[in-house]
């Protein structure tokens, strides 16, 4: 159950067998976990819909699986950073430097098993230094990482120097191609939420997570080797941003300045708080920021079709966030979590 | 079963001797009803608070005492019945409408913004100003004015933070006498407190009751009860059973009428300790806060602490778990040393150590009953995977043999009542094969019958060969479990008796330094 996919039809989610005998009414919705989320998603999906053919074509609907996969992987590692009380807002600018390190890697002739294997070993450590500041200096989460957010955001640009650098064709399969009708990316980004999903309910590593995120003392108390716990995390967050700088790149067949980056981390947050996850740790789903992850992706998507001046985006991204996050506050009374 | 012969309790027509003037009350509930889902928290209630009088509530975990005083306070709507005060009846009050109409509370849990100072708090929401600025001079005039009306002593520029649990209550109740409050509800205001400041506490209550203050007095405590309260009304399980002046009571009916049936928790016959010590603390520094602290504890013996609420052996949990480093001594489980000030040594060497405050250090109030229980276990056995059903089995027994009861399934843990949140402290520790046990106020905050429970458990543990370390601050409690006492004051051992050479009043007078009752 760590994983539905999005397209799981709202009145499937809302009617649990045992109550379905009982009226469906739209208060009820409240009590289904997501209920509001998925009811808001099938809203904009279904006014897009009419008003712009293109919208249901599949041209379109694998359009934005690729562009959502990039996030989706890094909305996953946060999900679980975040339920266990962490922080990472440099994973944009992670993905960044390793985008631009594996692209001028690349350009300069290395092999593309050999830089894969180099980026996800840098992005791997650029996360455990996150998790040592936090873990050692009790520096808070929040302000640690979202200094090296924009420090890494200023590495990328140095490592380009200024300009673009293409990768030619290599790595276009992962970019391009498609396994049974669906984007690799998009198989990529599931199985990372399927594993993440799969580890936070059914693994010790993951329940830890819990435990830290609702009180870190007494998972402490309980034998819980919590700094090593929240340096595995943090360089787990940083192997899957590297991941998702990866697979960016391979989408893009070139690294240009301020791709990814803030921007990038800011859209997956909003997707991991729109999704439920609690910004002070203990709550969490990965099915929740599954559809965070969509229904940004699809508003993004229906703005575009629907021709609304690209300067209303992120006006409107911000109202879904706002609107998301208090029907999140009045779910939260009526239902534990995870 | 002599309280179920209790006086009617139909309201008006008995208005029972002892009480002031029956049409002097400031409040009166009539047949308040209230129901939380298909759960009945409250089953007609009357209540009447007259002004100048302690009325104590009493009741177990969950009899409907905190409900009763919600919608008193206008926190709850009843379902039905009706509220009357100041000469008109409401059928359901707001917290705004209450508040005008002199009715505040003190909850359980102090609520003063910590950063600020006395001065502030006390005048927060109504600070005069002058053309806009705050008037500094006056905030701390009237705040003082308004601490020494009722004999505070509490020098108004400190920081609320730095305050004692006890001058924050009483900063509290300036606050809320200043403001106006005719009706004063002050729920479990000594829980947690030493001896002296609890009597101070209890002093400040006099002296509003004199000032014809109506006050609301919530306590667990029977003999604090008995001592402060001019009216006593025991509620259980939603309903009054009982309800008169206090001269009328004795601790006996009390503990009756509140559990419904004798409440049985005499000294059971334990085997005798062995020879081996289980647990040996010696020399244990720490700053001021404790000093040469030493305890030897045999298998199966169970030690108590007994010192004022704060005092030296409310420091041990933070060492013996290794969340802190003490700056000498040492501690040997069965004949090791153990290294200090780490957690993970503590654990390995066999050591449980139960925290006294189970909401900050004891259990992950959202997560659910049977994670919590197993939280220390899984880990020990390094389980690397987790599945709720096999969770539950493995649960299952400890729910059983510690008597945690939850109305549905699997809840989070937090929205259990106290005494269940502790069984399930204890079950999460106690189940972990300990060598030995330190176990910090196990029955803080529970109500009669779950402490006879926790005092059976406890008993057990013992009995099961485990060296027994308890911190307390209760000599009812060290009198019911302990073989050994160890009294500590200031920081420093005072003295060591054992507790058959020892009666209780010798006890409490050498702990807290003949303390009235």
């Amino acid at each position: 159950m760590s994983l539905k996919t999005p397209s799981a039809a709202p009145d499937v989610a809302a009617g649990p067998p045992e109550r379905g005998t009982r009226t469906w009414t739209p208060g009820r919705l409240l009590h289904v976990p997501h209920g509001g989320l998925v009811l808001v998603l099938v809203l904009v999906a279904v006014f897009t819909a009419v008003q712009a053919d293109s919208f249901t074509t599949s041209q379109n609907l694998l359009n934005v699986l690729r562009q959502i996969s990039v996030t989706a992987v890094i909305a996953a590692g946060l999900t679980l950073l975040m339920t266990a009380g962490g922080m990472d807002f440099s994973m944009g600018g992670n993905a960044a430097v390793t985008l631009c390190v594996a692209a001028q890697l690349l350009h300069d002739g290395c092999g593309t098993l050999p830089v894969v294997i180099v980026s996800l070993l840098l992005a791997t450590l650029i996360g455990l230094v996150n998790g040592l500041v936090v873990t050692y200096t009790r520096v808070a989460p929040f302000v640690a990482t979202l200094a090296s957010a924009m420090l890494l955001d200023g590495v990328a640009l140095l490592v380009l120097d200024g300009m673009s650098v293409t990768i030619g064709d290599r790595m276009t399969g992962l970019g391009n191609d498609e396994v049974l009708g669906v984007p690799c990316l998009t198989v990529v980004a599931l199985l990372v939420l399927a594993g993440t999903g799969l580890t936070m309910r059914f693994t010790t590593f993951g329940r830890d997570a819990f435990a830290m995120g609702g009180n870190e003392h007494v998972a402490r108390l309980s034998g819980i080797d919590v700094n090593r716990r929240k340096l595995a995390l943090y360089a787990l967050a940083g192997v899957l941003a590297g991941l998702a700088g990866l697979m960016l790149l391979s989408r893009l067949g070139a690294a240009a300045p301020n791709t990814a980056g803030l921007q990038t981390q800011l859209t997956a947050v909003a997707a991991v708080v729109i999704g439920g996850t609690s910004l002070a740790g203990g709550h969490g789903t990965v099915i929740g920021t599954v559809f965070g992850v969509v229904l940004l992706g699809v508003v993004a998507n229906a703005l575009n079709l629907l021709q609304v001046n690209s300067n209303y985006q992120l006006v409107v991204t911000g109202g879904v966030l706002l609107v998301a996050a208090v029907v999140n506050e009045f779910q939260r009374r009526s239902a534990p979590g995870h | 079963m002599s309280a179920l012969t209790d006086p009617d309790t139909e309201g008006s027509t008995t208005v029972t001797s002892g009480a002031p003037a029956g049409g002097s009350a400031v409040v009166r509930v009539r047949g308040v009803t209230k129901s939380f889902g298909r759960a009945a928290a409250l089953k007609g209630v009357d209540l009447d608070l007259h002004p100048g009088e302690i009325h104590a509530l009493m009741g177990m975990n969950g009899a409907g005492k905190s409900t009763l005083v919600q919608v008193v306070c206008g926190v709850h709507q009843p379902d039905g019945g009706t509220v009357e005060m100041g000469g008109r009846q409401y059928s359901g009050l707001t917290v705004r409408r209450a508040r005008r109409l002199g009715i505040s509370s003190v909850p359980q849990r102090r609520e003063l913004a910590m950063g600020l100072t006395v001065a502030e708090n006390i005048m927060l929401g109504d600070l005069p100003a002058r053309g806009g600025a705050v008037h500094w001079k006056a905030v701390r005039s009237q705040a003082r004015a308004a601490l020494s009306g009722l004999g505070i002593d509490i020098d108004v520029d400190r920081i609320a933070g730095t305050l004692t649990v006890a001058e924050q209550t009483m900063v509290e109740v300036a606050r809320e006498v200043r403001r106006g409050g005719r009706v004063l509800v002050l729920d479990e205001p000594t829980a947690c407190l030493s001896a002296r400041d609890a009597g101070r506490v209890r002093d400040l209550v006099r002296t509003l009751r004199d000032e014809g203050v109506a006050v609301v007095y919530i306590s667990h405590y029977i003999d604090e009860v008995m001592a402060v309260a001019d009216r006593i009304t025991v509620l259980r399980d939603g309903a009054v059973v009982r309800s008169a002046p206090a001269a009328e009571m004795d601790p006996a009916s009390l503990v009756r009428a509140m559990v419904g049936r004798d409440v049985v928790s005499r000294r059971p016959e334990r085997p005798a300790p062995k020879d081996e010590h289980g647990l040996v603390v010696r020399g244990l520094s720490q700053g001021r806060a404790i000093r040469d602290f030493t305890v030897e504890v045999r298998k199966g013996e169970i030690v108590a602490v007994l010192g004022p609420a704060g005092d030296a052996q409310s420091r041990l949990f933070d060492l013996l778990s290794g969340r802190q480093r003490p700056d000498t001594g040492e501690i040997c489980v069965d004949g090791r040393p153990v290294p200090s000030g780490r957690v993970k040594a503590s654990l390995a060497s066999g050591l449980r150590c139960v925290t006294g405050d189970r909401r900050t250090l004891g259990l992950v109030q959202g997560m659910t009953v049977d994670e919590n229980l197993m939280l220390a276990g899984d880990r020990f056995a390094r389980r690397r995977l987790h599945r709720r059903s096999r969770l539950a089995r493995r649960a299952a027994p400890v729910r059983d043999t510690y008597g945690v009861v939850a109305l549905t399934g699997n809840p989070p843990v937090g929205s259990l009542s106290g005494g269940n949140q502790q069984k399930v402290l204890l079950g999460k520790w106690l189940e972990t094969e300990p060598v030995a046990c330190f176990l910090e106020d196990p029955t803080n905050g529970v109500d009669v019958a779950a402490m006879a429970d926790i005092h059976t458990l406890v008993d057990d543990l013992a009995a099961r060969g485990v060296a027994v370390l308890l911190a307390s601050s209760s000599a009812e409690e060290v009198m019911r479990l302990a073989d050994r006492v160890v009294v500590v004051s200031a920081g420093r051992t005072v003295a060591e008796h054992d507790i058959t050479a020892i009666t209780r009043d010798e006890l409490v007078a050498t702990a807290l330094g003949g303390q009235p009752q």
